[in-house]
């Protein structure tokens, strides 16, 4: 069963003379247990597909369905909920805050999302799984930038979420912990169950995906 | 709150500094206000700890009453409660022993009347029983005048002696000697022409005077020499200091939370709910100004207790703390701002 669903979407931006077309009749869909990459080069909409699957911005027509909610017609607020209870987010900038320790960056999370998150035992398998057990008292300024992208992938699975949603997470990686993070995702996705949707431009990826998908110049194709 | 005090813990002595800033000024704003309150309690004390109510003045004097004379023809029946004023600024010079000179304020009062007889509060000896006898002031204990001393006020050859020391009794900021009314007509040369400066009363309707000029206590103290003067002084500086703190707040909860705003898109971008960010910007200028306000506190209660005598400081707690919870308050304003431009982030920037 697809756990995200795009349907015709088109994205524009401007008026008149200054318009572009960023997405252009997109299909897509995203299944439960796959690794799902988005290749394409810079300018090529990747981005903007990204952060319309991500409940982050609405299309300018077509249907973007999230774990069986159409969101086209929802409000911030619902999108906020929708985001905090389904999308675990890794971006390229890690997406933690640098003045709270691993352990206090999940903390944060209970504040504000206190149900459903992974308890004690399940975030310590995670954190061994990903090898950043030791690392809980450590603030970010003083973990090296593959250990950063590691919690913030833990981070993001944090709250239990069917779908993650990830923006060039290796992108300030060298080859061989940008390696690792794939392998990660390969084996969260299959294992844990989840729908990983990675959008790069980093090829070294390619053999971790599932699926693979190639945006050019707002269309999207399926490669593999 | 969980982010404000992790965020504070690690930053701090970017915060420190903040802190230490806004302490500063709620230091000053509290001494700055210990002064005024001490000021004009050296212009009132006696005034006030006598509870006068009402004052009468020659209609001449222009509301002030260092000018003021009055006559045995000008006023009507004195009222028990009220009484006889003589006063004349003068040098005493103590005739034995070490002792500064003194610039002081001698106030003839009459035995018969209710501000002798009811309102002097000794803190030692007794109350003059007779023309060559004066109290004085608590405060000119400690320049070197005691019980039994003799003294001289201005070039005059009489000598009075000291027999008591009185509390609260300071008008315009200098420190009374207090005897008869008959050594104030001596003192001021007036030849048995002027019975006294004018009538105090401790009640608000009083015996009617119709030749002489009726002021409440209230308008009597606001033309005191230099009284509104130094007050308006005062209160303009806290005034300016409150609004200066305002903007101290403001302009570094906005720089802060401008340093902040990408992490700040990508915890929207999660999801985090906008107040949630808010109430954690709002909660740490909360913070900021209480920890600042009570070590401003602590350091204006250490002072008190290290400042000279001479000082003429006085704190009210109670004012002391409502201008505190005003500068928290104020705290909470300078906080809208940033809080505003938590509220327009957008998610998209994450990324």
């Amino acid at each position: 069963m697809p756990t995200i669903e795009l349907k015709n979407v088109n994205k524009t931006f401007g008026t008149g003379i200054g318009k572009v077309q960023a997405l252009t009749n997109i299909n897509f869909e995203a299944r439960t247990g796959e690794l799902t990459l988005i290749l394409g080069p810079s300018g090529s909409g990747k981005s903007t597909f990204l952060t319309i699957a991500g409940g982050l911005r609405q299309p300018s027509s077509g249907d973007v369905i999230i774990d069986g909610q159409n969101i086209s017609a929802m409000k911030p607020r619902q999108l906020d909920r929708l985001r905090l209870n389904k999308i675990g987010f890794v971006l390229q900038s890690y997406n933690l805050l640098p003045y709270l320790t691993v352990a206090e960056q999940f903390r944060l999370v209970d504040h504000v999302h206190p149900q459903n998150n992974l308890n004690n035992q399940e975030l310590e398998q995670l954190l061994k799984e990903l090898d950043i057990d030791h690392l809980k008292e450590q603030y970010p300024d003083q973990l090296s930038g593959g250990q950063n992208q590691r919690i913030a992938i833990a981070r993001a699975l944090y709250t239990n979420p069917p779908i993650v949603l990830a923006d060039e997470p290796t992108a300030a990686l060298d080859s061989e912990r940008g390696a690792a993070v794939g392998r990660e995702f390969q084996k969260l996705a299959h294992r844990r169950e989840k729908t990983i949707i990675v959008v790069t431009h980093d090829l070294r990826l390619r053999k971790y995906a599932d699926r693979i998908f190639e945006i050019n110049d707002g269309k999207i194709e399926q490669t593999k | 709150m969980f982010l404000a005090i992790r965020e504070i813990r690690h930053n701090k002595l970017r915060y420190g500094l903040i802190i230490g800033m806004i302490a500063l000024i709620g230091y000053l704003i509290f001494m700055l206000m210990g002064l005024m309150l001490g000021l004009a309690n050296e212009n009132t004390a006696a005034i006030k700890s006598w509870d006068t109510q009402t004052v009468y003045l020659n209609k001449n004097a222009n509301e002030n009453f260092s000018q003021s004379l009055v006559s045995k023809s000008q006023i009507g029946q004195l009222g028990s409660h009220e009484a006889l004023v003589g006063t004349t600024p003068v040098v005493m010079k103590k005739m034995t022993g070490h002792a500064s000179k003194q610039s002081i304020q001698f106030m003839g009062l009459s035995k018969k009347q209710y501000l002798y007889q009811k309102k002097l509060e000794l803190v030692a000896g007794r109350k003059p029983r007779n023309n060559n006898e004066i109290i004085l002031d608590e405060s000119l204990k400690d320049k070197g005048y005691h019980i039994g001393n003799t003294v001289k006020l201005n070039s005059q050859g009489k000598s009075l002696k000291v027999v008591g020391f009185v509390k609260n009794a300071k008008l315009n900021i200098s420190p009374l000697a207090i005897g008869s009314l008959s050594t104030w007509q001596q003192l001021k040369g007036t030849n048995g022409q002027y019975i006294a400066s004018g009538i105090f009363s401790d009640q608000k309707t009083s015996h009617h005077h119709p030749k002489l000029a009726k002021y409440s206590v209230h308008e009597f103290i606001q033309k005191l020499p230099g009284y509104s003067a130094q007050n308006t002084t005062f209160e303009f500086m806290i005034g300016f200091l409150m609004i200066i703190s305002l903007i101290v707040i403001a302009v570094f909860l906005y720089i802060l939370t401008m340093q902040k705003l990408p992490e700040y898109a990508v915890l929207r971008a999660q999801g985090i709910p906008v107040s949630t960010l808010t109430g954690a910007t709002f909660a740490q200028a909360m913070l900021l100004m209480i920890i600042g306000v009570v070590i401003s506190l602590i350091v204006t209660l250490i002072t008190t207790l290290l400042i000279p005598q001479a000082v003429p400081m006085l704190i009210s707690w109670p004012v002391t703390i409502l201008v505190g919870i005003s500068l928290i308050v104020l705290g909470a304003i300078g906080a809208l701002l940033p809080v505003h431009i938590i509220t327009k982030i957008n998610p998209l920037d994450a990324i």
